[in-house]
């Protein structure tokens, strides 16, 4: 069979603010589609999504992530060396950074963490009325993550980089057109700020340059990677914080679930991932003529693993839509990949969102909207840009 | 259906039945055996489903991945002869009657 054709596009402003009629289409189109205005495959099913996940034989990553093939004339850009590499070439440098973002190291910044967030939440409660994603998630991330990697992230720079990288991965739309140029005044900065003299002595990231000095990682690829630590642990922590507080505040049920059970902080976030997938997208090219369930798949073609659809699958979850902190999740949401490329700093974001959450939770007697949620249309994110709560205690 | 038997750190034990397919991990923590974390659901980046099998029945557990192998190393009880991650141990009729002991402590 060839594969159904969608005429819709993913990338639209409005699917990308709602995508969810996006996401059951292409789910019910079939096991894959063809995105008629780009030309590429689509899968929006949770058993397919790990499928091309988890074969880089016939799905490799060495196209990109995104939906232009990098390695194409025209498109072409540096590619990632951690994301955008297959086995076993990626397997030596996943080994070295899983060392140096080890559970052991992790757990060593909890005290840390613990304590800023008490001070954030402490923050907030005095305001009464805030924005979750400035004055909690954004502020929270900010503080603790850039020290923690050795890094100087100011603001406003990082979230234009931020925008600029994950608008990329996308067409060259408007949104795109717009990320790049805001982007400018901070590439200069951007550049500089994960060279060597400019990260903390002693910290991960100049690690990363000694074990470029020890031959463990190729020449020139630690300030690659300290990128990729900063583009994948930014933006996205931030609104996953944000989807969670979001979603708390909306379901005052699952509110008072956490109240009467605050372990439940590290399960609400899972669920949140879930729902509200972060990163919505990620591409993989095929290597040759292949099949998936059935369907007849061109070579050398990308195809995109729609991960939020693949959440929400209802052939996988129960009640799909419903936002329920008691569901098990974690390790079956595809909210941090699958395979080789699952997400090398998920104990870095799970820390974050269990402190942050667990001193709202014991901090706040009562969450609620305070207005309602805009969300940020980004080609590769669901992100939150504004989020009015309000905060009740004593 | 097979059965394995996990002993607390306070060395009670529990038996339970675990279909084919299924890991340890989460027939532990589905069944509220709180000395398994497993926090990353099964990703191999948490090393918190630490258990020590017991050793007559090592040679029937399925062979380590290299991702294994590294995250073994940054468990919090430190690295035994018999360890594995119980997210990758997956239920099979051969395991029956497996008996592993819960590593203390995970975090």
């Amino acid at each position: 069979m060839e594969a159904p054709v969608l005429d819709i596009d993913p990338y639209a402003t409005d699917v990308l603010k709602n995508p969810y009629p996006f996401h059951e289409e292409l789910r019910e189109t079939g096991p894959v589609a063809l995105i008629k205005p780009h030309g590429v495959y689509a899968v929006g099913r949770h058993v397919e999504a790990s499928e091309v996940l988890n074969d880089p034989v016939r799905f490799t990553a060495s196209g990109g992530i995104g939906i232009q093939d990098i390695r194409k004339p025209g498109e072409f850009r540096v590619p990632n060396r951690l994301l955008e590499n297959d086995p076993p070439s990626h397997t030596n440098i996943r080994g070295v950074l899983s060392r140096l973002l080890s559970p052991i190291v992790i757990r060593g910044w909890r005290e840390q963490f613990e304590s800023e967030a008490k001070k954030v939440v402490a923050q907030i409660v005095e305001m009464g009325e805030f924005d979750g994603v400035e004055n909690l998630a954004e502020e929270y991330v900010l503080r603790v993550f850039p020290d923690a990697l050795g890094v100087k992230l100011p603001r406003k720079n990082v979230l234009a980089i931020g925008e600029m990288r994950f608008n990329q991965s996308g067409p060259q739309n408007e949104l795109y057109r717009i990320a790049m140029e805001k982007a400018q005044p901070y590439l200069e900065w951007f550049e500089s700020s994960t060279q060597r003299e400019n990260v903390t002595p002693g910290s991960i990231s100049e690690t990363l340059f000694v074990c470029e000095d020890k031959g463990e990682i190729e020449p020139g690829i630690a300030s690659n990677m300290v990128r990729s630590f900063i583009g994948g642990g930014t933006d996205s922590t931030i609104t996953g914080i944000g989807h969670t507080l979001n979603l708390l505040a909306q379901n005052p049920d699952q509110w008072a679930e956490l109240k009467a059970n605050p372990n439940k902080v590290k399960s609400a976030f899972e669920e949140a991932l879930r729902m509200e997938t972060p990163f919505q997208v990620t591409y993989r090219t095929t290597t040759g003529e292949t099949e998936l369930s059935g369907v007849r798949l061109e070579p050398d073609t990308k195809i995109g693993v729609f991960l939020g659809a693949a959440n929400r699958d209802p052939r996988k979850w129960p009640n799909p839509d419903k936002f329920d902190v008691s569901r098990d999740t974690a390790g079956i949401h595809v909210g941090f990949g699958v395979g080789a490329h699952i997400c090398i700093g998920q104990m870095i974001a799970r820390l974050e969102a269990e402190a942050i959450l667990r001193a709202v939770v014991e901090a706040v007697d009562r969450l609620e909207p305070a207005g309602a949620p805009r969300f940020r249309p980004i080609n590769q994110m669901r992100q939150l840009d504004y989020l009015p709560l309000r905060a009740i205690s004593g | 259906m097979p059965k394995v038997t996990f002993i607390n750190p306070d060395e009670t034990r529990v038996e339970l039945e675990v279909p084919v397919g299924t890991s340890l991990m989460r027939a532990a923590t589905a069944h509220g055996l709180d000395g398994i974390v497993g926090d990353c659901g099964g990703g191999l980046t948490c090393a918190t489903c630490h258990v020590l099998v017991q050793e007559e029945f090592l040679p029937n557990t399925p062979s380590m991945t290299p991702n294994e192998e590294q995250m073994l190393d940054f468990t919090a009880m430190g690295r035994q002869i018999n360890s594995r991650l119980s997210c990758q141990l997956v239920m099979t009729e051969e395991l029956d009657g497996l008996t592993v002991r819960i590593a203390d402590p995970q975090l």
